[in-house]
């Protein structure tokens, strides 16, 4: 890691500002150097707090508490490995991963895709992109506890609107919130209505494409598509990387939606396999069942997956993101 | 411990930053760039393209609308007609709004909501700032490996430390009240902290100079010069953690269990429990009470406007 | 590397504070305290009630004169159903409501974990006579021989139809009331319509997954032996009543468009499904007797009790129950609450509210299954007409044949997973994950560990 190049604001110590810092090993930091040390310090203090106690003991406590069986009324009992093993042979956690994995590997690249479609379209628009722009990015304000009701209440199979739509055109829609092969795409259909936040990173990336690369592939003679892919997506991949890896974190976290949907108090009699969600699974057996020893296993195979995915991701970025001023 | 934002957290930094030269590179944040002025209309096929990019942005416009304006019109309809579909209510009833007031301490989980969102909102935006500000004014050695501490922070799913976080509250004897729902932005959030540290890596020198020579101290600097020449970014932070912290449903689950303490999402949630397809089908309230979660929410999007679009776009950028 | 000394010593004290903070990550319950149940006098202080809601008359009244006799009580009700899991957690972060209202087939889990107390001395205290209730229903809320609730509410199903649906197909309720299953598919069959391909008319409901006790124990199969040790999920009867209730969704087009078209009915009001004439029959519990009473007291409806092939009523009886916390900040109070909500004078003037509400609007009193039998009779007896209009007097009739022949799951301390495992077993089925057969022997595997988990902590107690 880096240090960044030097900062526009003069240091305190000198006064004035330095050009590239020179990075020399000294024996020991002099008081100056000490003294501006403390003083960040001291404005970082907060964040050190919170780091010391919100997580890195978490981080520990929660590694120690997975190896036990505690139930928040009694007191932990240690049972070693004993949860793992219990997680290899649990149906619900091969369930619940497996939903997770194909809500996200489903819903990610449809979300991108659809947020450069309406980017490309913004594109053209010129003027009037400001109010689109503004229309397509209010439902992000909804409350996903709100979303969930919109999901339960629009894609309901015998009223809702969208199959009213659909049979416009001639098909008969499913039952989104009740048949278990269509509450997934239920779900990832309404993650798209908030894909407005996209969207408004693909547009300003678009917009930093200078106009010469266009002109240029014209004058080659590329039409449209080949435009897109020769110059449009390389050169804002950086977005495109960003859009991807944020959504596939938050989709391996998905909760609120589903959970509002799904499951509660209300639906006990209900319960519906194709929603449980990994972190749903995970919020029941910790503050349901109050099995926090095993719930805590629980969020370390979460964490090793979500960990696994973005490095894998990351490798495959260096491979395709294109920034500008590298040399490919 | 801090509230996730909804909105899209810039990428880790390691290999991101290594390869990634503007992350080192201090810009100095504007508004974003002009829009290029889209290709002039050269000749009919111009035209005939800028219609059907017109009409495909209206169409795409009323699909996102529209839920919206459903959720509105239902709320005015009688329970009968909530699945009609119909726009403009055929039965234009205010009922459930008097329904929903009667069957649930709205008022009191609107309070709960608003007080816990304008602390953490707050506190979030005055830690992250001094955090950020020792990160960019001071240098240090061992600055980079700590804010790259700070970055990875960012990457840790909230469900690893969600256990343990709820044990300390609960050994304080907090668990039940709505401290723990605020309590940790008290120190600061790494995506603000990231976010704010680039506002102020842009400042000019020249304030700072003159400060220095008046002998000004760094709380000094900090507080009279720096805040004020970066109030854009702290109100977009303010903005940003309201939108989280008001929406969020998980920590209200886990930490409030009285109904008097809720918040309104978890306030929602309940509603949807009790009158949703598992309890009594009366959607009417449901929708009632969802007009009433999300109108907040759409009035603090239309005051800090500027701030949510241009703030969503840095983020996105800088990345 | 990163902090030198200053900065370093400043960390590690953080850290050990930390460390002090939860190193103690001990169990939040208090060990054995001694609860006194007993208040000398009146008991003062405040009471938090979760789970509960005055809802309508019966709920009212008993609540009022519950509050008046508890004067120097503070009682706030936390409204709405009871989450089960913001209990547990309260219960775990000992900050318990002083007072719970549970579905008695909670109970059982919940005392197993510990997080409700014993209630004989409560009785004892307030000389609650626990003869006078139901005694299902007692039993259901009794482990190792001490009481764990006081029963509030029984409720029984009956089979409610739409006599002109009925009619028009030349039917009568005896074959839609499941004494001849086949019947019942064919009365079925004979009933749905659809129109445009979705369903418009649901011919009968077999109220999957509820009700599966229900149609287990018609064709003679328990789904808990009685002593509560041994799941019998896989029994051939039951995975009949399984496939035949499941058959019944399946010739409608699958039970996700019944939900479906079930859950956008207005089922508490003018618009119900009965009154609309867009459900043939189902068995319901008999209070819905009441809502359409007082919704669409016009409404073409035939009743009768849920009959086995041998003719006779059955039904499964399930209610709620008062339970006290551990933890619970002041429980002479609950116990003297749950007494004054429950016992037989609460009853009769609730039910006489009711009655004079009823008779002002010129409607029927059907009835109220109290769970206290005492009361049950007394209600009858005084309040409840036998020369009726028809339909509502042979609800009125079912409803206690029905009362009179009920059964329920024993009392166990798993029940809440017990039920978990054979309603996701029903759960699968319906969404056409698994077969029958294949989905109960799936949950007579979990239901049985959990069981014989749940037992042996119990067992290791003594």
């Amino acid at each position: 890691m880096t240090t960044p190049v030097a900062p526009a604001l003069p240091t305190p110590a000198t006064g004035g500002s330095r050009e590239a810092p020179v990075r020399r090993r000294r024996a020991r930091p002099s008081p100056s150097e000490r003294r501006e040390r403390n003083a960040a310090l001291r404005f970082i203090s907060p964040w050190i707090v919170g780091f010391v106690v919100f997580t890195a003991w978490p981080i520990l406590y929660s590694a120690y508490l997975s190896l036990t069986d505690y139930d928040v009324i009694n007191d932990p009992t240690f049972v070693g490995l004993d949860n793992y093993r219990e997680m290899a042979q649990d149906p619900k956690v091969a369930l619940s991963l497996w939903n997770t994995l194909v809500y996200t590997v489903v819903q990610v690249p449809l979300y991108t895709v659809v947020a450069l479609a309406l980017a490309l379209l913004l594109n053209q628009a010129a003027r009037s992109a400001g109010f689109f722009r503004t229309a397509f990015f209010i439902p992000k304000m909804t409350p996903p506890v709100a979303v969930g009701v919109l999901l339960l209440l629009l894609f309901n199979g015998q009223y809702g609107i969208v199959n009213e739509v659909l049979s416009w055109v001639g098909i008969q829609g499913p039952s989104w919130t009740t048949d278990q092969d269509w509450i997934k795409p239920g779900l990832v259909l309404i993650s798209l209505w908030t894909v407005g936040s996209a969207v408004i990173i693909l547009l300003a990336a678009l917009r930093n494409v200078p106009n010469d690369l266009y002109d240029a592939a014209r004058v080659d003679g590329a039409g449209f598509w080949r435009r897109t892919r020769a110059v449009t997506v390389p050169m804002i991949s950086g977005a495109l990387f960003f859009v991807v890896v944020i959504n596939t974190i938050a989709g391996f976290q998905m909760f609120t939606e589903a959970y509002s949907a799904y499951f509660g108090a209300g639906n006990s009699t209900y319960r519906n396999d194709t929603a449980l969600f990994y972190v749903i699974y995970l919020f029941q057996e910790g503050f349901q069942e109050l099995h926090m020893g095993y719930a805590s296993a629980l969020a370390w195979l979460l964490f090793v997956v979500i960990m696994l995915v973005t490095v894998v991701q990351l490798v495959v970025s260096r491979r395709l993101v294109y920034y500008e001023g590298e040399q490919r | 411990m801090t509230t996730a934002p909804s909105f899209p957290r810039p990428a880790v930094s390691g290999a991101g930053a290594a390869t990634d030269p503007a992350a080192g590179t201090p810009e100095t944040l504007g508004p974003p760039p002009p829009a290029r002025p889209a290709p002039s209309a050269r000749g009919p096929g111009r035209r005939w393209l800028r219609a059907v990019v017109l009409a495909a942005l209206v169409l795409a416009t009323v699909a996102f609308v529209y839920p919206l304006l459903w959720l509105l019109s239902a709320s005015f309809k009688p329970r009968a007609e909530v699945f009609d579909n119909r726009l403009v209510p055929r039965t234009f009833t205010l009922d459930n709004y008097v329904t929903v007031w009667q069957e649930a301490p709205l008022a009191l989980w609107l309070g709960n909501t608003v007080v816990v969102t304008v602390l953490a909102a707050g506190l979030v935006t005055v830690s992250s700032a001094l955090v950020a500000w020792g990160f960019a004014f001071f240098r240090f050695r061992g600055r980079g490996p700590l804010f790259g501490l700070v970055l990875a922070t960012m990457m840790l799913p909230g469900a690893v430390t969600m256990i343990p976080t709820f044990l300390i509250w609960n050994q304080l004897g907090l668990v039940g009240t709505n401290v723990p729902l605020w309590a940790g932005n008290l120190f600061a959030s790494a995506f603000y902290v990231f976010l704010l540290r680039q506002f102020f890596l842009g400042l000019p020198r020249e304030p700072f100079e003159a400060a220095r020579l008046d002998g000004a101290n760094n709380w000094q600097m900090f507080w009279r010069i720096a805040v004020p020449l970066c109030r854009p970014a702290l109100v977009l932070t303010f903005l940003f953690e309201a939108q989280a912290s008001w929406t969020d449903l998980m920590r209200p689950l886990i930490y409030l269990q009285d109904s008097s303490t809720f918040t309104i999402p978890r306030g929602l949630k309940a509603l949807i429990d009790q009158f949703g397809p598992g309890g009594e089908s009366q959607w009417e309230v449901v929708v009632t009470a969802s007009v009433i979660t999300t109108l907040p929410m759409i009035l603090l999007f239309f005051l800090g406007q500027r701030h949510f679009v241009e703030g969503v776009a840095t983020t996105g950028s800088k990345g | 590397m990163v902090r030198r000394r200053g900065a370093a010593a400043a960390g590690t004290s953080m850290v050990v504070a930390a460390l002090a903070l939860t190193s103690c990550a001990q169990g939040t319950g208090d060990e054995g305290a001694d609860v006194d149940f007993s208040a000398d006098g009146s008991p003062s202080g405040e009471l938090s009630v979760m789970g509960f809601g005055t809802g309508d008359e019966i709920g009212e009244v008993r609540y009022d004169r519950a509050t008046q006799d508890l004067e120097g009580v503070d009682v706030r009700l936390a409204e709405g159903e009871l989450d089960i899991q913001a209990f547990l957690s309260a219960v775990a972060s000992g900050n318990p409501p002083d007072l719970v209202y549970a579905n008695r087939d909670q109970i059982g889990t919940f005392a197993s974990r510990d997080a409700i107390l014993p209630l004989d001395e409560c009785v004892d205290a307030e000389g609650v006579d626990l003869d006078a209730f139901v005694d299902t229903a007692v039993e259901q809320v009794t482990f190792d021989g001490s009481v764990y609730g006081i029963p509030e509410f029984n409720q029984v199903q009956v089979t409610m139809a739409n006599a002109d649906l009925l009619s028009a197909a030349g039917l009568t309720v005896d074959d839609v009331n499941g004494s001849d299953r086949d019947a019942v598919t064919a009365a079925n069959e004979a009933l749905m319509r659809t129109a445009g391909g979705t369903l418009s008319v649901i011919g009968f409901d077999s109220k999957l997954p509820e009700f599966l006790p229900l149609w287990a124990k018609a064709a003679g199969a328990d789904l808990l032996s009685e002593d509560g040790r041994t799941a019998q999920l896989d029994a051939p009867e039951v995975v009949e009543a399984l496939e035949w209730a499941v058959g019944i969704y399946d010739a409608q087009g699958g039970f996700p468009a019944v939900k479906t078209y079930r859950d956008s009915a207005d089922f508490f009001g003018a618009g119900n499904q009965f009154a609309t004439g867009v459900l043939g029959a189902m068995p319901m519990e008999q209070w819905y007797i009441n809502v359409l009473n007082e919704s669409s007291p016009d409404a073409p409806m035939a009743f009768d009790a849920v009959r086995t092939p041998g003719g006779d009523a059955i039904a499964f009886a399930s209610g709620s129950a008062w339970a006290v916390p551990r933890g619970s900040e002041n429980p002479a109070a609950a116990c003297r609450f749950a007494r004054l909500m429950t016992e037989t004078d609460a009853w009769v003037q609730a039910a006489q509210a009711r009655a004079d509400a009823r008779a002002q609007d010129g409607l029927v009193f059907t009835g109220v299954l109290t769970g206290n039998e005492e009361a049950d009779e007394q209600i009858r007896a005084d309040l409840v007409p036998d020369d009726a209009p028809q339909p509502w007097q042979d609800a009125i009739d079912a409803m206690y044949e029905a009362n009179d022949a009920t059964f329920a799951l024993p009392a166990n301390p798993a029940d809440n997973e017990f039920e978990t495992a054979w309603q996701d077993a029903v759960n699968r089925v319906l969404n056409g994950q698994q077969e029958p057969a294949d989905a109960l022997a799936q949950a007579q595997d979990e239901a049985q560990q959990a069981l014989d988990d749940a037992w042996a902590r119990w067992d290791e107690e003594d």
